[in-house]
C-alpha cells in the first residue's frame, strides 16, 4: 500500500504553526485572545504586578498625578490607582464568567426544549423570555440588586438571569432547523428516548452558535456590573472595582485630577473591546462559508 | 408460505400543505405484506410516494387512515412511547448516508447507539460487540474513533447498515441506500445486504428509483404510481412481462449500458401531476397512451395476470394494455 | 474541424491548512481532450475523478483556492487562458454555455424565466429587445414549452424540475453557442422527464451543430447519447474514444470494472468486493494513479503509464491496455450475465 511518511515535528513547532494558521483564518480572534490573554494574566498573577497594596492608603498622598512612583496617580484615599487598575482585572472576569456560565446553564436546555418541542411550551417560554428583554437592562439590574442586597453574588445572579434569554434564542433557532434534519429522524428511528435526542444528538450541533456567543455576552457582563457600580449598586469603594473607581473619580474630573476616572475607563474599554473582538472572530471561524486564502 | 412480519392495508397518507383544505395526497390506498427472509422492492419516481410508505410503516409519521400489522400486532395507533421499544426489531437505512449520521459523533459510538439503547450494553461487552459489527459490514475497525466527516460514502452507508443490523431486527426499510453511491461501491453494498437478508432472515423493504437495482435485489417487485401499487410482479417479470403502461414507460425510459442494446422506447407525454391535484380515476389516465373513457372516472381494480402477479389497468381485461413503441 | 482541444491541463487545490502547511491537491493531472463540432462527448467517473473540474477549468469558472497550473485550452483558435476576464466574460455565456445540475438553484428566483432569457441575449449578443423577445419565445418553444407565450411570466419556483431544466437549456441556446457543456444534466430528475431532456438534447445539438460535453456517472446515458467518450479516474482521463470501442471492447481494467458494476452485469455473490478508499489527491501514488486498487497492476504500474494507442480514435493510459491478457483477466473475475432479455416486444 502506498504511503508517505510524515515526520512529527517537536511539540512547540507544532503548536506555533496550529496558532499561525489559526491566526490566518482570523486575525480579529487572534487579536482578541491576545487582549483577553493580556488581561487574565493580570487578574491571576496580579501580587507579581502590583507595586503597592491595593487597598490601603497612603495619607500623605491623596490624589497626587501619575509620578515614578505612582505611575498611575493616586485617589481621593490615597490609594494606588495602577495597583488597583490591576487588582480590578479580577472582579472583570469574577464576575463575567460566572454571569456567563449562569446564562449558558440556564438558557441552553430551555432553547433545546422549547426548539424541539415547539407548542404551547415554546411560545409560552418565548413570550417570557421577550418580556425579559423589553426591559432596559440596567434598570432591572439596579430594582434587582437594590432589593436584594449589595452584594457581589446578587450582581452575578442578576446579569446571569437577564442574559440567558440571549442562549436560549440562539439555541432554539439552531434547534429549529435541526430537528427535521435526516440525523435526528435517524436518531429517532433507532429508537432514541427524547432525553438522548436533546442532550446527545441536538445539543452537540446547536451549540456553535451559542459558544460564539459567550465572549460577547462576557463583555456585556463586564459592562454592566461596571456601569452598576458605578450607579452605586453592588460594588462599592474602597473595593477595587472598575466601575466603583469610575464612579469616584468622576467628582474629581472637574477638578482637574483625571487620572483617578480615566486609568480604569480605559481598562474598562479594552477589556470589553477584547472580549468583543475575541467573539466577533470566533463567528468568522465558525462560519463554513469563510473564504480560504492560498 | 414464510411468515408476514408487516402488513399494511389501505394505507392512506396526506400532508396538510397550510393552504385550507388542500393536501399533499403522498399515499392513496397501499397494501402491502413484507415476508421474513424476502425483498419487497418498491420502485417508483418522485410523488410516488415510495419513501413516505417506508416512514409510515415503522411509524415515524402516522398514517392519515388505513392499518399496519407488525409480528402480528396492530401498530397503527399504539402511542410514540409504546413504538420506542419496538425499534429493536424494525430499522431503517436512509439514502444519504452523510446526512444519517450525526456529524458529532463517533463512528463506533453510533454504532453502538442501538445497543446501549435497546440492550443497555456498556464497557467492553459494547466495545466487543461494535467491533463484531463493524467486521460484518467490511468496515474497518480503525475508523471506529474517527467522525463521519473521516470516511468515503461507501463506508458511511456500511455504518448505517451496522447500526441498522445491531439489535438483529426483523424489519429493515432501506430508502434509496445506494443512489447517493458510487457505480463501483454500489455492488458491494447491496451483496452486503443480500448476505444479511439470507443469515438473519430479516424481511426487507427495498425504495429505489433504478430498476436496474430493483430487480438484482429483490425477490417482489411493487410499482408506485402517485400513492398507489399500480402492478406487483415477482422479480424477473419486471424487465420481460410488464404489465401496467406506467411500467412499460418505466422501463422504455431504463437505459442500458450497452449502447448496441436497442431501446424500445415511445415517449411518454407531460410529467407527473403534483400530488396536491391528484387526477380523477386512474392517476395516469392523463399521460397513458392506451387510455380510454372509463380511465378518467373509475379507479380500475386489480388484475390478476399470473402467480404472483397483477396490475390495476382497465385495459388489461381488454387485452390492450401493451403500449406499442416508435421504432 | 477541431472546436476544443485541451492539452495536459493541470488544475490544483493549493492552501495553507490549519496547521499553516502547505497542501496541495492534485485534482486535475495533465487532462488532454478535443472535440468537433456536432460530435457528443461523454465524460464519465466517480465522486472526487474531476469531471465537473474540467468542466470549470474550461470555462474559467474555477474559485480559490482552486488554479490552473499548467496547460493550453485552445478553443475556436483562442487560447482560453490567456484572455482577460472581461475577454472571458463575452466567451462564456455566448460562445460556450453552461448547463447544470439542479436547474432552480441557477435561476434567478426573482425574475420572470421569459426575462431571465431576454436578459442573456441582450448581455452577449444586444440588439432591439424586440428580437430579444422574439427569440426567447422560439426557444422555448424549441425546448418544449407549448404555449410560451403565457409561460414566459412564470416565476422559476413555480416550474417542476424537468421544465426548470428546459428553461435552462433555453436559456445555453439563446446565443447559439458553438459549445455546450451540460454537467449533470438529468441527475435528480424522474427517469421519464430524464429521457424526454435528453432527446431534447440530441435533437438540439444536430439542429445547432454544436460541439457538445455531457458530464455524468450514469454510464447508460453514456452508451445511448454520447459518440464519444472519455472515462476519468483521479484527475487524469484513463480512456478514451468512441462509444463502440470503449463499452464494448475497453482496454482499461478500470474502465472494465466500472462496465461489470452495472446492475445489469452484476451478479451477486460472485466474489467478495473490498471497500476501497477513493484516492487521496494529497498523496498520489508514482506511475499509475489506480495500481492500488487494480488487479493486473505489477511492478511496472510504479512507472507513469503512456497513452496506448488501440485504434485509431481509441487510446487507454494503462502498460498493458493492448495485451489480451487485460481482456480476459479482468472479465473472469466478474460473472457477466449473457444478454439482457429483451422486453415485451
Amino acid at each position: 500500500m502506498h504511503r508517505t511518511i510524515i515526520e512529527k515535528k517537536p511539540l512547540l513547532t507544532r503548536a506555533l504553526n496550529r496558532f499561525r494558521g489559526i491566526s490566518r483564518l482570523s486575525p480579529t480572534a487572534t487579536a482578541g485572545v491576545i487582549i483577553i490573554l493580556f488581561f487574565a494574566v493580570l487578574a491571576i498573577f496580579s501580587t507579581a504586578f502590583m507595586p503597592h497594596d491595593p487597598v490601603s492608603s497612603y495619607t500623605d498622598r491623596i490624589l497626587k498625578p501619575p509620578s515614578a512612583d505612582h505611575w498611575f496617580g493616586t485617589d481621593g484615599n490615597g490609594m494606588d490607582v495602577f495597583s488597583r487598575v490591576i487588582y480590578g482585572a479580577k472582579f472583570g472576569f469574577g464576575i463575567a464568567i460566572p454571569a456567563v456560565i449562569l446564562s449558558v446553564v440556564i438558557g441552553i436546555p430551555i432553547g433545546l426544549i422549547a426548539g424541539f418541542r415547539g407548542g404551547m411550551l415554546d411560545e409560552v417560554l418565548m413570550r417570557f423570555f421577550d418580556g425579559l428583554r423589553v426591559f432596559p437592562s440596567i434598570i432591572l439590574a439596579l430594582a434587582v440588586v437594590a432589593a436584594t442586597g449589595q452584594s457581589l453574588i446578587n450582581v452575578i445572579l442578576v446579569l446571569g438571569v437577564l442574559d440567558s434569554p440571549v442562549f436560549a434564542r440562539v439555541v432554539r433557532s439552531e434547534v429549529l432547523a435541526l430537528r427535521n434534519s435526516i440525523f435526528v429522524e435517524s436518531a429517532i428511528a433507532a429508537g432514541n428516548p427524547t432525553w438522548r435526542i436533546l442532550f446527545v444528538h441536538l445539543l452537540p450541533n446547536s451549540i456553535q452558535g451559542a459558544m460564539a456567543q459567550t465572549a460577547v455576552r462576557a463583555a456585556w457582563a463586564v459592562r454592566i456590573s461596571a456601569t452598576l457600580a458605578f450607579l452605586g449598586v453592588g460594588i462599592q469603594a474602597p473595593t477595587p472595582e472598575w466601575g466603583a473607581m469610575i464612579r469616584q473619580g468622576a467628582e474629581f474630573m472637574i477638578t482637574g485630577q483625571w487620572w483617578v476616572a480615566i486609568f480604569p475607563g480605559v481598562a474598562l474599554i479594552f477589556l470589553v473591546f477584547g472580549l468583543n473582538l475575541f467573539g466577533d472572530g470566533i463567528q468568522d471561524i465558525l462560519d463554513p462559508r469563510r473564504r480560504v486564502e492560498k | 408460505m414464510t411468515d408476514v412480519i408487516l402488513s399494511a392495508k389501505n394505507l392512506v397518507k396526506r400532508f396538510p400543505t397550510g393552504k385550507a383544505n388542500s393536501f399533499v395526497n403522498a399515499v392513496n390506498g397501499v397494501d402491502l405484506k413484507i415476508r421474513r427472509g424476502q425483498v419487497l422492492g418498491m420502485v417508483g419516481e418522485s410523488g410516488s410516494g415510495k419513501s413516505t410508505i417506508g416512514r409510515t410503516i415503522l411509524r415515524l409519521t402516522d398514517p392519515t387512515s388505513g392499518e399496519i400489522n407488525f409480528a402480528g400486532q396492530d401498530i397503527t395507533k399504539l402511542s410514540p412511547g409504546k413504538i420506542r421499544p419496538m425499534r429493536k426489531d424494525m430499522q431503517m437505512v436512509f439514502q444519504d448516508p452523510w446526512s444519517a449520521l450525526n456529524p458529532r459523533m463517533k463512528v463506533g459510538d453510533l454504532i453502538a447507539e442501538p445497543l446501549k439503547i435497546h440492550f443497555k450494553m456498556r464497557g467492553s461487552e459494547c466495545v466487543d460487540h461494535t467491533e463484531h459489527l463493524a467486521k460484518r459490514v467490511n468496515l474497518s475497525v480503525d475508523f471506529l474513533n474517527r467522525t463521519p466527516n473521516a470516511l468515503s460514502g461507501g463506508q458511511l452507508q456500511r455504518v448505517c447498515i451496522a447500526r441498522a443490523i445491531a439489535t438483529n431486527p426483523k424489519l429493515i426499510v432501506l430508502d434509496e441506500p445506494t443512489s447517493s453511491l458510487d457505480l463501483s461501491v454500489r455492488a458491494g453494498i447491496l451483496e452486503l445486504l443480500q448476505e444479511i437478508r439470507d443469515e438473519t432472515q430479516a424481511g426487507f423493504l427495498f425504495i429505489s428509483h433504478d430498476l436496474g437495482t430493483i430487480k438484482l435485489i429483490s425477490d417482489e417487485i411493487a410499482v408506485l404510481y402517485l400513492g398507489r401499487v399500480v402492478e406487483q410482479m415477482p422479480k424477473e417479470k419486471l424487465f420481460e412481462a410488464p404489465s401496467h403502461p406506467y411500467s412499460q414507460a418505466l422501463l422504455s425510459a431504463h437505459l442500458p449500458s450497452d449502447p448496441n442494446e436497442k431501446l424500445n422506447k415511445f415517449t411518454l407525454a407531460g410529467e407527473i401531476p403534483s400530488p396536491i391535484n391528484l387526477p380523477s380515476g386512474c392517476a395516469f389516465h392523463q399521460r397513458c397512451p392506451v387510455a380510454i373513457e372509463d380511465c378518467k372516472t373509475s379507479v380500475p381494480k386489480n388484475e390478476i395476470i399470473s402467480q404472483g402477479h397483477f396490475a390495476s389497468c382497465a385495459q388489461i381485461a381488454h387485452g390492450k394494455n401493451i403500449i406499442q413503441r416508435d421504432s | 474541424m477541431t472546436l476544443l482541444s485541451v492539452s495536459n491541463l493541470k488544475t490544483h487545490f493549493i492552501f495553507r491548512d490549519i496547521d499553516n502547511q502547505f497542501r496541495e491537491a492534485k485534482a486535475l493531472n495533465k487532462v488532454s481532450l478535443s472535440l468537433d463540432a456536432g460530435r457528443i462527448l461523454g465524460i464519465v467517473g466517480e465522486t472526487g475523478a474531476g469531471k465537473s473540474l474540467t468542466a470549470q477549468s474550461i470555462c474559467g469558472l474555477l474559485r480559490p483556492p482552486a488554479k490552473i497550473v499548467g496547460g493550453t485550452i485552445q478553443f475556436d483558435g483562442q487560447d482560453l487562458l490567456s484572455l482577460s476576464e472581461d475577454e472571458l466574460n463575452k466567451v462564456r455565456g455566448a460562445d460556450i454555455s453552461m448547463v447544470v445540475q439542479n436547474p432552480r438553484s441557477s435561476l434567478d428566483p426573482l425574475t420572470r424565466i421569459g426575462d431571465q432569457l431576454v436578459r442573456i441575449h441582450q448581455t452577449h449578443t444586444g440588439g432591439p429587445i424586440k428580437t430579444s423577445r422574439r427569440k426567447a419565445i422560439e426557444m422555448m418553444e424549441a425546448v418544449g414549452f407549448s404555449d410560451p407565450e403565457q409561460r414566459k411570466n412564470a416565476w422559476p419556483h413555480e416550474l417542476s424540475g424537468g421544465m426548470a431544466q428546459r428553461v435552462l437549456i433555453a436559456m445555453a441556446l439563446m446565443n447559439e453557442p458553438k459549445l455546450l457543456i451540460a454537467d449533470e444534466p438529468t441527475t435528480g430528475l424522474d427517469v421519464t422527464v430524464q429521457a424526454q431532456i435528453l432527446d431534447l438534447l440530441k435533437d438540439l445539438v444536430s439542429q445547432f451543430n454544436m460541439a457538445t460535453m455531457i458530464i455524468t456517472h450514469d454510464l447508460g446515458i453514456v452508451a445511448h447519447y454520447c459518440d464519444e467518450v472519455a472515462v476519468m479516474f483521479a484527475g487524469e482521463i484513463i480512456e478514451q474514444g468512441s462509444v463502440q470501442d470503449v463499452f464494448l471492447s475497453s482496454a482499461h481494467p478500470y474502465t472494465q470494472s466500472l462496465l461489470a458494476s452495472t446492475p445489469e452485469k452484476l451478479r451477486l455473490g460472485s466474489k467478495a468486493t473490498v471497500t476501497r478508499s477513493p484516492p487521496d489527491l494529497f498523496n498520489l501514488p508514482q506511475g499509475c494513479l489506480s495500481q492500488d486498487r487494480c488487479e493486473i497492476s505489477t511492478e511496472l504500474c510504479k512507472t507513469t503509464p503512456p497513452f496506448q494507442k488501440i485504434s485509431r480514435l481509441h487510446s487507454a493510459r494503462c502498460h498493458f491496455a493492448n495485451s489480451k491478457e487485460t481482456q480476459s483477466k479482468v472479465n473472469m473475475e466478474v460473472d457477466i450475465e449473457g444478454s439482457r432479455k429483451t422486453p415485451n416486444d
